[in-house]
Parts: structure tokens; C-alpha cells; sequence
């Protein structure tokens, strides 16, 4: 919301607002808006736009000797610019090639040495005197659109109103000095009266605590004028009224349709407005000092798309395949939510957001009907943002500007027109108004909300007395009642927020002051906050990964469908993103795996030739929902190992994948060969069968996870080196295993035996089965009082491909006495002999 | 697969004849049979155009499948996957681990743990978000009426897949989607005179253009604080106290009004600039000042969705984004390497 500080001074002043002085200072006046109104987007100087521009008056205009078009002009400034070239009647030459220039008129002129203002903000164009077709031209004379008002380029501008040549153009128009505040609209989602200049000049008092009193006009019930001559009438049809609970209209005739006055144009060029003539002007002027939108419609326009003699004025739902065109230009094709307004045969303007060509007000118009309506926030939001259609009327509307000021409004607009236009009462005012009884009739569109001070105390950390609150209030014009301790505030008219007490600590917070709150942290007691168990899992995981050389990435939740088909992963299981810009972002991903294997080729292109990247990750499929109805949310933890072809490490990256995943839990795993559980998991797709296993924690036969290479089409797609394997296992599964308590095993003051020992066993046998019959044995022979562990060494094959050696370190160790390597040895041979013959391991 | 125009047929049985007796299996892709068809669909009349090239994807796609199947049957030689090393293999060579001195965790995670370390000393647990959720804890448990003008302020991502209540899930556009459901966990404390005092870290998702500044993807962190008599000098002072622990240094902080349908009042958190002191500096745009986070007491009807009655007990919530703090932190210049997994980046946070 843009305002000029001059603009909201000016009408404090007209409207003999304020009870008190207010600060205008930009310094101070700007830190109290942004702490207590809404954060200021920019400060605009806008008198810098106009300096040096000179008002001065036309004494000769005569044709140019050697163009048609151009005039040679004598102008007055006073002879207050210094340093320009000046005949002997001190008057200066300018030449002009605007049709409209003529003697007596007075314009702006732009001297030699000042910037064209509509070039300010672009290629600045500063002027000089500079001969144009052999005659000195001294600056130029400026049309409206080069003085950066509106696009008229007609014509020079003609300045009415009681002007003396050489008056500085910034100053009689009240620029000089002007800022214009961008305050973000965001901050005023809920409060549509800040949408008005009045809205802000109250609010501007009230946070300064300076009280403030609306116009008469504005805030005293109207009484609306009497029919003068030549009735225009015409019917009103509101077919929804639960859209548009009320609809204000009023004809005016002999309207004599120009351009506005100087400073209304200014004014709205302003804050961005666009002048156009003196009654759209008008309209738009109303909008802006009260955040009501008007429109007009040219009455006998109407009247030729209506049936009868009496024009209609329909608000209704728009027709099956009905279009309208537009005031921009642009046919629109309506949709059937769209709330339109009609004569009884066709749409003249989508109500609330933008009016019809066909019934535009223009040079021709000499009767108009003027419509002052409140249409539904949701229907106009909706219908904004279908046509991308976004006008000030719908940025306004869509914040939900009250009911209750259309007359009001519409009364002041007749009255407007009536002294800067011209133009008589041609109608009766039709209200046609479905509001509820009880808040006309109270003038409030709530009740009033009734609370305790200490309620509001409570909440913002202060002391305030009743009295104090009330004033803050009344201040902004809330109607408040004390009782004791205990007030009743009822909000004027155009305040739609205010329902709840809470509403009130709000306004009450503001206009006191947020920065003058006292800073105190809340008191509790020493009760420890219990850490989230998850949280240090995951950190401990971090941990464990990153000291062992892996890099943590992240990366995005959603996935491309492309590289769910690289893995063949099922996209019917994936959420799907309905309104994803890019096809990055199509699905939510159902394994990580796919998101790691996809940032390896491009580290690798980077020069990185050996890496390890990790995730923590949460996964959805459309299969599982939680026990609340949602998406079940399962977390990962993903790990990928890679190194560059060039590297030529021959070596089958799954065990060192398997080596990092060992080092993430203390707890026993077993790994198992993909089975037909494995095939129905969507984690399962990238992962070669004869290169990876299942793992489970041994203790529960619980499934953690998948560790593997990967099959040669995923690796061909995703450009993935030979040696890359990986693992991704269940995060709540893994952070159990973790948080289970460490098994010390206290030291011996006994030294320990070791003792290696060779296995030749049958190709296809297992490791673990040889590990497995190993442990079993040993404890079983092994001394009652001892201790013992196994660890592997080599694992070789020699020409014979029917069998491979498998070699072990065994150390064992007694607590109470020193072991002797004969004791060890003679275990060792009972468990050869098991060995052999349980699992045919024939001892080296 | 059938196909129903006959050159589309006959191209298909030629090439997935060609198939199985090339050993590039990919060339079938590139073929010049394969490529004259799509060229003869550029050419094609309008009204045949659509079913011919529909085909013709179709006719791509099974090659593709095919040529993934085949690739995958060539054996590959199974290892045993229960031992700890390859066979042949010295173990000394076997497995290494890379060098540690290599290893990182990501900024963002290591900042967010710093941040909860703090919130943890002060006495708040944390809760993590979710990464899809409902229209009720994204929107309606927040007070945003239906329709609202203010859903707009979040460009949100929505599924296909609606919920039970017939609305499309979401991918949450801010952390505060977690509000009602860490009140109506943690409302027992209440009763035992203890506040709620959470923090909720988490992945947020906005659906805008991406550009040096703008992620679709970032963290927040959200705070919640419930308690008897607890009133928004009390926010201000929580956040002011965080901040200043953060930065180890003392700090201004000033709000700003602000409008969120699920605060009442609501603020926009300003802090002194902790790099320039006020001074001016290009973090804060020369302005001295950084426009942090969002905050304000949460409104009556957010508690009252989560069944606590706003008449006894009062709080204040926060939302604010990990991001940007690391990037002002360590003055990164690009928000969209924190996705990119690029260890150009990655291991530059020892």
C-alpha cells in the first residue's frame, strides 16, 4: 500500500482530523510505522522527480518558419531561471509541438539543466538549450506523459487553478517536500481499511497516540440527495446476494467528461494511478482516500445493450461460454464462477475486478451510472487468480472491504462530481443491501467484544489501566465502555477484525507500542528438555559416516519420473506432485538411493575419483499410511561408495559398502541373499542379486536394510563407475540397535593366546557358515573360564576351483589363570574334527 | 506388444531381432529404422500424427525395457556376501576406508545442531516435521479460513493423492504444520504445570522458480512455547536471548506487525546485523538491520483446535529459516548448493 505523507497531511488538515500535532518527521515518522504499522518497503523522494520545473505562462505562440507542426512560444517564468538566454522583455523562447499550445495558457516548463521526470527512474534525459530546425529552444514544455502523470502525450499539460508564473511546479503542486511510504501488503492481509488514506491517517495518529476523528461525510449516516432533473433510471437485479450483500448504484446526467484538475492528476500519479479523465479520476480518487472501489458505467451505453427503456443492471453468475471484453482491451472468456454484472442481454464487467469496454466512460459520455458495491473476498480472490486478472479494485475486494461504508462512499463520490465535474441527480440512490439487521442497525460489523484489562495486561506484559486502553482505542475510533476494570469496545464500521478479546490485545499492543514491551524470559523450573532420541541417532550416524571420510549430502525429497524408470521403480506407488514446474520435482521419492546414485557420475566429472556421500532421509509410497490416515513417513539412512574407473580397483565394492555399514552398529547382522520378501520392496530395484544381500539384526531377525552393487542398466544409465555399491537401511530399526547398551568385557591380567588357523572349504560355501560351525565349536570344547573371538584374515584359491581356504585368527583368553598354547591347540583339534565332519572344513 | 500401424510393427520385430545378436545393445536406440519413423511423424498429417507417435514412444519405451533386461541377465559373477572380503584379495588392501580428514557433515545439519543445542539448554525438546502432510495441519489447525487470500502467501506443492477428506496431501510450505500436533502432544505438560516448549526442525517446501536465492527446497526451524501467563515481552526476550547465545554477542532486536492468520499479535523479528554492528555491511543490505523470522503469540483458535483453553494458558510460536543463516554465516553465495550433493562445496565444512 503506497501513500504520500502530503497527500494523508492535506487531508488531516481538509478533514480537521487530528486533536493534536502530529511528528511528518521521515526519520522518526518511518521508525513508528515499521514498528508499529507494517514493514516499509521504500521511501520514495518524489520531489526530486519535479526539481527545477517552472510554471510559467504562454505570452506568444507563432509558427515555427520551417515546420507545420512546431510553434515557436514566448514564455513568463518571473524570471526566476537563472542562466537561460532571455529577450529583451526578460521573456524566454521555447519551442513547442503540442497542438494546445496557445497564449495565456499555463503550463510546466522544463528549462535547460532539468531531467525529463518520466526519464528519472530509466535513462535520466536532462535538457539544454539546443536548436531545432535553426530556432534556440530553451528546454521544452511538458505533456502529462513526460511529466510522468498518466500517458496522455496529446498535448502539453494545462494547469488550471490559480498559478503565478514562476511558482517552483514541485511546490504549488505539493511534491516538493512529499514521500511516498511503500508499506508491504502483506501487513494488511486483514485490515482492508488500510487501503484508504483515511485508514491510514487514522492509524498514523493512532500508533503516535494522537486522536483521531474521520470525516462527517464518512462516518455520519448520509441522507441522500434529492432526483434534480431529467431522471435516468434503471433497475437493479442482484441474483447473489450472499456474493454481493450489497450493491450501491446512482445515475448522474450532464456530465461534461474532461481531464482532471492538476492535482487530483498528480495526486494519483502519485501513488502509481493513472489519470484518465475528471470522473474515472474521481472514482479512483474515492478508492484511494477510502479503500472502497467505484466504477462507472456510461448510462446510455447501458441503456443501448438493455431491452427496454429502462436500463438493468444485473448481478448474477456469467453464462456458459459468455466472454466480455474488457477495459484493458482484452476479451475475456468467463468462467462460472466468475461474479459478473450484465444489462439484461449481455456482461458489462466482471464485478469487483475490472469493467467492460462496452460501457466505458469517455470524451462522448454525458450520463453515467455510478455502482458502489461489496463483493464476497473468496469469489473475487477466485476469480483473480483464474484470469490473472490483478486490479486495484481486486487487490482491495480480496481483503474484504466493509459493507457498511458503500453509501457513504457513493454519497461523497455524488458530491465530488457534482463540484469538480458537474452533472445533476439523475436516480434515486437504490441500496440494495442484504446485510443482517443487527449490525446495521448497531453500525459495527461485530459485536462488541467485552474483556478485563488485566486480560490485556496479561498478554503483553504490561500495566495499563482501563482508562489508558480506552483512550488507545478511541484514538482510532473503537467505542468503548468502562466498567470498572471491565470495557466494552465495539470497532467502527470499517474494521472487519476485530471479533475476539485476542484481536483487542492486538490493537491495543500496536497502538501502545510493541517496542516498549518489557523483555523478560518465561520462568520454569529446572526440569531437564528430554533430547529427541531420533535427533542424537541421526547425529551419532552423522558421525560415525563423516569420521570415516563419507560426506553428508542433501538432497531433494522429490524426483524425476525419468530416473524412477533408470531403476525401475514403479511410478503408480509414488506421491505425484500436481503442480511441480519441472519434472525434477514429479514424484515423491519412494527409496534414496536413486537420489545418491544420481550425484555420482556428476562428482565424479568434477575430478573427485574416490568418495562416499550419505543421506538421512524420509520416504513415502503411496502403499503405507500411518495410524493417522497419512502418508506413512519411513527414515533412511543411504550410503553410496564410489571410485573412478581410472583407478582400476579390481576389488568388489560391496564389502567395503558392507565394511561402512558394520561400522554403524555394535549390534551382530546377518546378511542374506535377496529373496522373494526382497523382490516385493520398491528399495530393491537399482540393486544387482547376485552382488547384495538382505541385512537383519541377528538378536531379532529384523529387517534393517539393503547393501549391494548395482544391475549393469542402472549403472549404464546413471554413467555409475564399476565400483559403486551401497546401502540403505530403516533409520528407527538402526537407532535401536545403536542405543542398545555397549557390551564391555572386562580385561584379563592374563596375557591371551593367539593362534591363526586355515579352513579349506567348498567354493560355494558361505563365510558365516564356516564362522557360524566355528563359534558353535569353539564354545563348546573351549575351557569353562575362558574367553575367545574370531576375526578373519584371507580368504584364497589356489588351481583348484572346487574349494577355497579360509584363514581365521582365533585369541583366547582366561581371567583366572594364564592359557597355554598346547590347551589352545587341542581345543583347535577337537573343533577340526567337528568341523569335518559336520561341514566337510578340512583343516591346513 | 502389438502394435497397430504395420510399419511400426515390422520396424518393431526387425529390431528386437537385432537385439539379441548385437553386444551394443544401446545402437538399437539410435538405429536409422528407428530414427526415419520419428522423422516420417514430423511430416505426418495432424489427425494421424497423435496415434502414430504414440506408438512410437511406446515402441522406444520396450525397446529401452528390453534392453535393461538383457543387460541385467548377463551373469554376473555372484561374490559371497557374507564375507568380509573378496577372495584373492590381501586383506591389508582390502576395504579401506577413505581418509577421514575428508569425511563432513552437511552445513545445514551441523548449524541446525548447534541451534538445538541451544534450544536444548533452554529448556525446549525438538520435534521433526514432516515432509508431506494434510490441508488440516497446513492450513485449517492454523486459522487460515478456506480460501483464504493468505494460502496464497505459500506457494505450495500439492499431490495428486488427495486425503481423506478429499484434499490434495501438501508438501509443507513452513514448519508451523507441525504446531498442532506438538500442542496436542506435549498438553499434558500443562496439567503437571509444565509449559510446551518444543523446537521443529525441518525440510519446507516452496513451489517458486529457482535463482540464487530461492530454493523450492529449505529448513525452518519452528518454535513453540505454551504456558500460564506468558505474554510477548516474553517472546521477544526467548528469541533475543537464542540470538545473542548464537552470535556469543549482545544484539538489538525490534518487531514488526505483521499478519499471520495463526498469530495474534504477529511480528516480523528484526536483529542488529551480529556481522557489521549496525555499521552497515553487505549482508544487511547496508541497512544494519536483518529481517530474521516471523514469530507472535499463537492465536486462540490454534490453541483451542488442539484442545487447550485459550482463557488459562497463552503462548508464542516462531518460524524462521536455517538457510539463510548458514549462508550470512559462512557468505555463501548460492542457496542451491546445499541440494546439489557437489563435494566442491560439501567438503569445504570440515
Amino acid at each position: 500500500m503506497k501513500f504520500s505523507l502530503n497527500i494523508i497531511r492535506e487531508l488531516n488538515t481538509k478533514y480537521k482530523s487530528l486533536a493534536d500535532n502530529l511528528d511528518f518527521d521521515i526519520v522518526n515518522l518511518s521508525q513508528k510505522i515499521g514498528a508499529q504499522l507494517g514493514a516499509i518497503e521504500e521511501i520514495i523522494d518524489l520531489g526530486k522527480k519535479y526539481d527545477h520545473i517552472v510554471i510559467a505562462k504562454v505570452i506568444a505562440s507563432d509558427k515555427h518558419p520551417d515546420a507545420d507542426r512546431l510553434h515557436v512560444c514566448l514564455i513568463d517564468d518571473g524570471g526566476v531561471v537563472k542562466d537561460v538566454l532571455r529577450n529583451e522583455e526578460g521573456l524566454v523562447q521555447v519551442v513547442c509541438g503540442a497542438p494546445n499550445v496557445r497564449p495565456d495558457l499555463v503550463v510546466a516548463w522544463l528549462p535547460p539543466g532539468s531531467i525529463v521526470p518520466e526519464t528519472i527512474d530509466k535513462q535520466p534525459l536532462k535538457l539544454e538549450a539546443k536548436e531545432i530546425r535553426g530556432v534556440v529552444s530553451n528546454g521544452m514544455l511538458a505533456s502529462p506523459k513526460e511529466l510522468g502523470i498518466g500517458d496522455n502525450h496529446d498535448g502539453i499539460l494545462e494547469i488550471d487553478g490559480e498559478h503565478a508564473a514562476g511558482e517552483d511546479f514541485a511546490t504549488a503542486f505539493a511534491v516538493r517536500d512529499d514521500k511516498l511510504i511503500d508499506v508491504e501488503n502483506k501487513m494488511f492481509t486483514h485490515r482492508p481499511d488500510c487501503f484508504g488514506f483515511l485508514g491510514i491517517a487514522r492509524e498514523l495518529a493512532g500508533i503516535s497516540q494522537v486522536k483521531y476523528t474521520s470525516p462527517d461525510w464518512y462516518k455520519l449516516t448520509p441522507v441522500a440527495p434529492k432526483v434534480e432533473r431529467t431522471p435516468r433510471p434503471f433497475n437493479i437485479i442482484n441474483d447473489l446476494p450472499d456474493l454481493v450483500p450489497r450493491f450501491c448504484a446512482i445515475s448522474l446526467s450532464d456530465i461534461e467528461i474532461k481531464p482532471s484538475p492538476v492535482w487530483l492528476q498528480l495526486n494519483l500519479a502519485k501513488v502509481g494511478v493513472r489519470p484518465i479523465n475528471n470522473l474515472v479520476d474521481l472514482t479512483n480518487w474515492l478508492m484511494l482516500e477510502t479503500g472502497q472501489p467505484l466504477h462507472a458505467y456510461d448510462y446510455d451505453k447501458l441503456k443501448a445493450l438493455s431491452s427496454g427503456d429502462v436500463p438493468t443492471i444485473m448481478v448474477r453468475r456469467a453464462n456458459q461460454d459468455e466472454t466480455l471484453l474488457l477495459l484493458n482491451g482484452k476479451t475475456l472468456k468467463l468462467r462460472q464462477g466468475d461474479i459478473v454484472i450484465a444489462s439484461d442481454q449481455k456482461a458489462i464487467g466482471l464485478g469487483g475486478i475490472m469493467g467492460g469496454a462496452e460501457t466505458e466512460v469517455d470524451a462522448s459520455t454525458k450520463n453515467v451510472v455510478i455502482e458502489c458495491a461489496t463483493f464476497d473476498m473468496y469469489a473475487i480472490r477466485r476469480s483473480s487468480m483464474d484470469h490473472g486478472l490483478f486490479s486495484d479494485a481486486a487487490t482491495r475486494f480480496t481483503k474484504g472491504q466493509s459493507p457498511l461504508q458503500n453509501p457513504a462512499v457513493i454519497l461523497q463520490m455524488v458530491k465530488q462530481v457534482q463540484s469538480l465535474v458537474g452533472g445533476k441527480v439523475a436516480s434515486e440512490l437504490i441500496d440494495n443491501c442484504h446485510l443482517d439487521k443487527t449490525s446495521l442497525s448497531r453500525g459495527s460489523l461485530h459485536p462488541p467484544v467485552t474483556l478485563e484489562a488485566q486480560f490485556i495486561n496479561l498478554r503483553l506484559g504490561l500495566q495499563l489501566t482501563a482508562t489508558q486502553i480506552k483512550q488507545l482505542l478511541e484514538n482510532v475510533e473503537f467505542k468503548v465502555e468502562l466498567k470498572g476494570d471491565s470495557l466494552s469496545c465495539e470497532a467502527p464500521f470499517w474494521r472487519t477484525d476485530i471479533e475476539l478479546p485476542e484481536d483487542i490485545v492486538e490493537e491495543v499492543g500496536r497502538l501502545y507500542g510493541y517496542d516498549k514491551l518489557p523483555l523478560k524470559l518465561p520462568s520454569r523450573d529446572l526440569q531437564p528438555a528430554s533430547k529427541n532420541a531420533l535427533v542424537e541417532a541421526k547425529n551419532s550416524l552423522r558421525l560415525s559416516l563423516s569420521r570415516l571420510g563419507a560426506n553428508e549430502v542433501l538432497t531433494y525429497s522429490f524426483v524425476d519420473g525419468a530416473l524412477l524408470d533408470k531403476v525401475g521403480q514403479d511410478k503408480a506407488k509414488a506421491y505425484e506432485v500436481a503442480n511441480a514446474l519441472r519434472p525434477e520435482l514429479q514424484y515423491y521419492r519412494m527409496s534414496l538411493m536413486p537420489s545418491l546414485l544420481d550425484k555420482v557420475h556428476t562428482n565424479i566429472k568434477a575430478g573427485y575419483n574416490s568418495f562416499a556421500l550419505f543421506e538421512l532421509a524420509k520416504l513415502h509410497e503411496v502403499t503405507a499410511t500411518d495410524e493417522t490416515g497419512l502418508p506413512l513417513e519411513t527414515e533412511v539412512i543411504g550410503f553410496i561408495v564410489a571410485k573412478a574407473d581410472k583407478l582400476n580397483d579390481q576389488t568388489s565394492p560391496y564389502f567395503l559398502a558392507k565394511r561402512y555399514l558394520s561400522t554403524l552398529t555394535k549390534a551382530e547382522l546377518d546378511f542374506k541373499a535377496l529373496d522373494e520378501t526382497a523382490q516385493s520392496l520398491t528399495a530393491i530395484s537399482p540393486y544387482e542379486p547376485s552382488r547384495s544381500a538382505m541385512v537383519y539384526s541377528k538378536s531379532n531377525n529384523q529387517l534393517l536394510g539393503i547393501v549391494g552393487e548395482f544391475k549393469t542398466s542402472v549403472r549404464k544409465q546413471l554413467k555409475l563407475p564399476r565400483f559403486t555399491a551401497g546401502f540403505e537401511l530403516d533409520l528407527n530399526n538402526l537407532a535401536a540397535l545403536i542405543s542398545q547398551p555397549l557390551n564391555y568385557q572386562a580385561l584379563s591380567r592374563f596375557p591371551k593366546v593367539v593362534q591363526d588357523m586355515s579352513f579349506q572349504v567348498d567354493t560355494n560355501m558361505n563365510y558365516q557358515t564356516l564362522v557360524d560351525a566355528l563359534n558353535q565349536s569353539i564354545d563348546h570344547y573351549k575351557p569353562d573360564d575362558t574367553l575367545f573371538q574370531l576375526s578373519p584374515k584371507d580368504i584364497y584359491q589356489g588351481d583348484d576351483k572346487q574349494h577355497k581356504s579360509i584363514t581365521l585368527s582365533l585369541s583366547m583368553l582366561s581371567h583366572h589363570r594364564t592359557l597355554t598354547d598346547q590347551e589352545v591347540n587341542s581345543v583347535l583339534d577337537k573343533v577340526a574334527k567337528e568341523l569335518k565332519s559336520s561341514i566337510d572344513a578340512q583343516r591346513r | 506388444m502389438n502394435y497397430l500401424n504395420p510399419r511400426v510393427a515390422e520396424t518393431a520385430e526387425l529390431l528386437k531381432e537385432r537385439l539379441s545378436s548385437i553386444s551394443d545393445k544401446t545402437a538399437v536406440l539410435r538405429s536409422i529404422e528407428l530414427k526415419a519413423l520419428f522423422d516420417e511423424l514430423k511430416t505426418m498429417p495432424k489427425d494421424q500424427r497423435a496415434g502414430f507417435g504414440q506408438e512410437l514412444n511406446q515402441l522406444r519405451q520396450e525397446l529401452s525395457e528390453l534392453i535393461n533386461l538383457q543387460q541385467d541377465h548377463q551373469v554376473i559373477e555372484p561374490i559371497d556376501i557374507t564375507a568380509p572380503f573378496d577372495i584373492n584379495v590381501a586383506s591389508a588392501t582390502m576395504a579401506q576406508f577413505l581418509p577421514s580428514d575428508l569425511g563432513t557433515i552437511h552445513p545445514l545439519m551441523k548449524e541446525l545442531n548447534l541451534i538445538l543445542d541451544i534450544f536444548y539448554r533452554m529448556g525446549f525438546t525438538a520435534v521433526e516435521s514432516r515432509e508431506i502432510d494434510d490441508e488440516f495441519h497446513m492450513f485449517s489447525s492454523l486459522n487460515f479460513p478456506a480460501d483464504h487470500p493468505a494460502r496464497d502467501d505459500y506457494d505450495t506443492f500439492i499431490t495428486v493423492q488427495t486425503d481423506q477428506n478429499g484434499y490434495n496431501l501438501i508438501a509443507p510450505a513452513h514448519t508451523s504444520t507441525m504446531q498442532n500436533r506438538v500442542l496436542v502432544e506435549y498438553k499434558a505438560n500443562l496439567s503437571m504445570g509444565l509449559p510446551i516448549a518444543a523446537v521443529i526442525p525441518g525440510r519446507v517446501f516452496r513451489n517458486e522458480d529457482l535463482d540464487a536465492r530461492h530454493e523450492h527446497t529449505f529448513y525452518q526451524l519452528e518454535g513453540v512455547y505454551v504456558d500460564q501467563n506468558i505474554n510477548a515481552g516474553h517472546l521477544i526476550a526467548t528469541l533475543k536471548t537464542f540470538l545473542q547465545q548464537y552470535y556469543a554477542k549482545e544484539l538489538e532486536v525490534k518487531t514488526q506487525p505483521c499478519y499471520f492468520p495463526f498469530t495474534e499479535p504477529s511480528f516480523e523479528f528484526v536483529l542488529s546485523c551480529p556481522f557489521c554492528d549496525k555499521q552497515g555491511c553487505h549482508i544487511c543490505s547496508q541497512t544494519g538491520w536483518i529481517e530474521l523470522l516471523g514469530c507472535g503469540m499463537i492465536h486462540p483458535n490454534v490453541l483451542n483446535k488442539a484442545g487447550i483453553d485459550p482463557r488459562l494458558y497463552t503462548g508464542f510460536a516462531w518460524g524462521g529459516g536455517i538457510d539463510r543463516l548458514v549462508m550470512m554465516k559462512y557468505n555463501i553465495e548460492d542457496v542451491r548448493y546445499f541440494e546439489s550433493a557437489r563435494l566442491d562445496f560439501l567438503r569445504q565444512f570440515i
